[in-house]
């Protein structure tokens, strides 16, 4: 893995000479397995052979439904927790030997954030700057800096415990972002959040990813939300990998065709619908009906959506609408 | 990192606790009730049994003793115990900290609310009771209570370490441990009074020897505060090496991620 020296490193002291890979990946895991053990009972497996690579500069989304592993791949990642086994680099570092380098370059922000209660908004991000080893007029300025970027102003000497749930989460970035960080984890950071709260916060990731030139790996249960920012997904299902791409590959290599629902009056052969080729599956209840079609290249989805409207010539065709698959629809098949 | 970055990776904690303490209407108590009951209930006794100056002296010292190692103690284990309750723990360990900067920068704080609680309970033990805590002069004023504040942090790292391999419930040791040991180290008599298992671990603990030293000004008698040096010297150490053994373990069995959940 030591294939070059690289001198003037980010994340690394100043003069600091040390071998790291020419082509970085701001993640490179291999088998990395987890399982948490109970003083009664057997071990509960949660991650099994994980392999994954994260490019520098991208955003890269961990979804999955609740349990699947995605909090504690994130704290693996994050060397929050290790792993039982497998290999991992972090920024071309091995989290091994290097965890105090790795941790001056990363940083985290959480799912529920949680901070010192009584701690105001701007003496928590003081406090963890000092952590970071931020001091004098360069922990001020940081700590401005973040209150201005995610717009905290108002709410500067505001405790903790007071703090909305937005602006909690808004604050766990902020933090997040204290120490520049070349590697960002995002742990569920819409969760909770109201609609349009949510999408300020994902502008705000936006924002921070093309701004600050870093690599994003968030995890998050809505597809929506991965669909819109990141540029790979993994899918976590029982601890395991279940696909990785990009959001539009995936949906073509699971074969997720277009949905048809047609909402009608009068008499269809349901049978011969499903009969038609180029349908992959259907739902049918009084007077509606969803099919799915595959319409990619080489499929016959053209045909059957003529064929389909053919089967509708004795009955008064209600109301039509197609929709494209998303990743919800991915979600689905996978967690099948 | 230069060497004003490495030193606010220490004063990171004492703020922390700095601002929750002041913040905390428990604080007062913690600074002024109990300690000022601990102490006007012994020197009440005092005065009740008659007992004469220097072993009034004797017995206060006993009482201060406990009352700030209690302070500065939990000062130590609040570096924890506040991330633990706000579950915010996993934000501490995920900053490039080691588990010293932790601890002595909390134990900073501590030492500083241990000093204030000095200050004002040896001024109303000298202004009620009479008691003299300068007779020896300063130098053994500063050595007593860097003996107290030592064991202070002992104690403290002991409870991190309790927290971060037990969980939630160890919290109860941030208490009951500081009563412990002062019970052994001879709070209120000469360690020759406990039981010969008890003596034998009175004399593994450092505050056992300051306690006789401080003490050797008002009644004359034989101390080895050497002795309590090593052994506070040689605990912090240890401690420290056991916290770094405690923190790998709670990322490995990820009790780290569970204490923020």
């Amino acid at each position: 893995m030591e294939r070059a020296c690289v001198e003037d490193m980010k994340g690394a002291e100043i003069g600091d000479k040390r071998m790291v890979p020419v082509t970085q990946k701001a993640v490179e895991a291999r088998g990395i397995c987890k399982s948490y053990k109970s003083f009664f009972g057997r071990p509960a497996t949660v991650l099994s052979g994980i392999d994954l690579d994260v490019e520098e500069g991208e955003i890269f989304g961990l979804l999955g439904p609740n349990g699947s592993g995605k909090t504690t791949l994130i704290s693996i990642l994050s060397t929050l927790i290790y792993p039982e086994g497998g290999s991992l680099f972090i920024l071309g570092m091995d989290a091994r030997r290097r965890q105090g380098d790795i941790r001056k370059a990363i940083n985290i922000s959480s799912a529920k954030p949680n901070f010192p209660w009584s701690l105001t908004v701007a003496e928590n991000l003081r406090h963890y700057g000092m952590l970071y080893g931020l001091y004098g007029g360069q922990l001020s300025r940081a700590v401005e800096e973040q209150i201005a970027a995610f717009e905290l102003e108002e709410f500067r000497d505001m405790r903790f415990e007071n703090l909305s749930t937005g602006l909690k989460q808004r604050l766990s970035i902020a933090k997040a972002m204290m120490n520049h960080p070349r590697l960002l984890f995002l742990d569920e950071p819409t969760t909770g959040l109201d609609p349009d709260m949510s999408k300020k916060t994902r502008e705000l990731i936006r924002r921070i990813h093309s701004e600050e030139n870093i690599s994003v790996v968030l995890s998050t249960h809505y597809m929506p939300e991965a669909e819109i920012l990141c540029h790979r997904v993994a899918f976590l299902r029982k601890g395991r990998i279940a696909a990785l791409d990009t959001p539009r590959n995936l949906k073509r290599q699971l074969s997720i065709g277009e949905r048809v629902a047609v909402t009608y009056e009068g008499e269809v052969d349901i049978s011969a619908l499903q009969r038609m080729p180029g349908v992959l599956g259907l739902k049918a209840a009084p007077g509606c009906v969803e099919i799915m079609i595959d319409r990619r290249d080489g499929g016959n989805g053209g045909d059957s959506l003529d064929g389909i409207i053919k089967l509708f010539s004795r009955a008064r065709i209600l109301n039509l609408d197609i929709k494209e698959p998303d990743l919800e629809d991915v979600f689905i098949e996978l967690a099948r | 990192m230069s060497w004003q970055g490495e030193l606010n990776k220490y004063l990171a904690s004492a703020y922390k606790n700095w601002i929750t303490s002041k913040r905390n209407i428990f604080t007062v108590f913690e600074l002024f009730f109990w300690p000022l009951i601990s102490l006007l209930s012994i020197g009440l006794l005092t005065r009740f049994l008659d007992v004469e100056g220097s072993m009034v002296s004797f017995l206060l010292v006993g009482a201060i003793g406990l009352t700030i190692l209690q302070v500065a103690q939990i000062d130590v284990a609040y570096v924890l115990l506040f991330d633990m309750w706000s579950k915010s723990i996993k934000n501490t360990f995920i900053a490039p900290v080691r588990s010293y900067h932790l601890v002595f920068g909390a134990a900073l704080f501590g030492i500083m609310r241990g000093s204030v609680v000095f200050i004002i309970l040896a001024g109303v033990s000298h202004y009620l009771f009479g008691f003299k805590f300068q007779e020896g002069g300063l130098i053994p004023v500063l050595i007593f209570l860097a003996g107290v504040f030592a064991m202070a942090v002992v104690i403290g790292i002991t409870v991190c370490i309790s927290i971060l391999t037990f969980g939630q419930k160890a919290d109860v040791a941030a208490w009951s441990l500081s009563g412990l040991i002062m019970l052994v180290s001879g709070i209120y008599y000469p360690v020759e009074v406990l039981p010969p298992l008890f003596q034998a671990f009175a004399r593994l603990l450092p505050l056992t020897y300051f306690l006789e030293y401080y003490r050797s000004i008002f009644i004359p008698g034989q101390h080895h505060l050497a002795a309590g040096v090593f052994l506070a010297a040689f605990y912090i150490v240890l401690g420290l090496f056991l916290l770094d053994r405690a923190i790998e373990r709670a990322r490995r069995t990820g009790i780290l991620l569970r204490l923020s959940e």
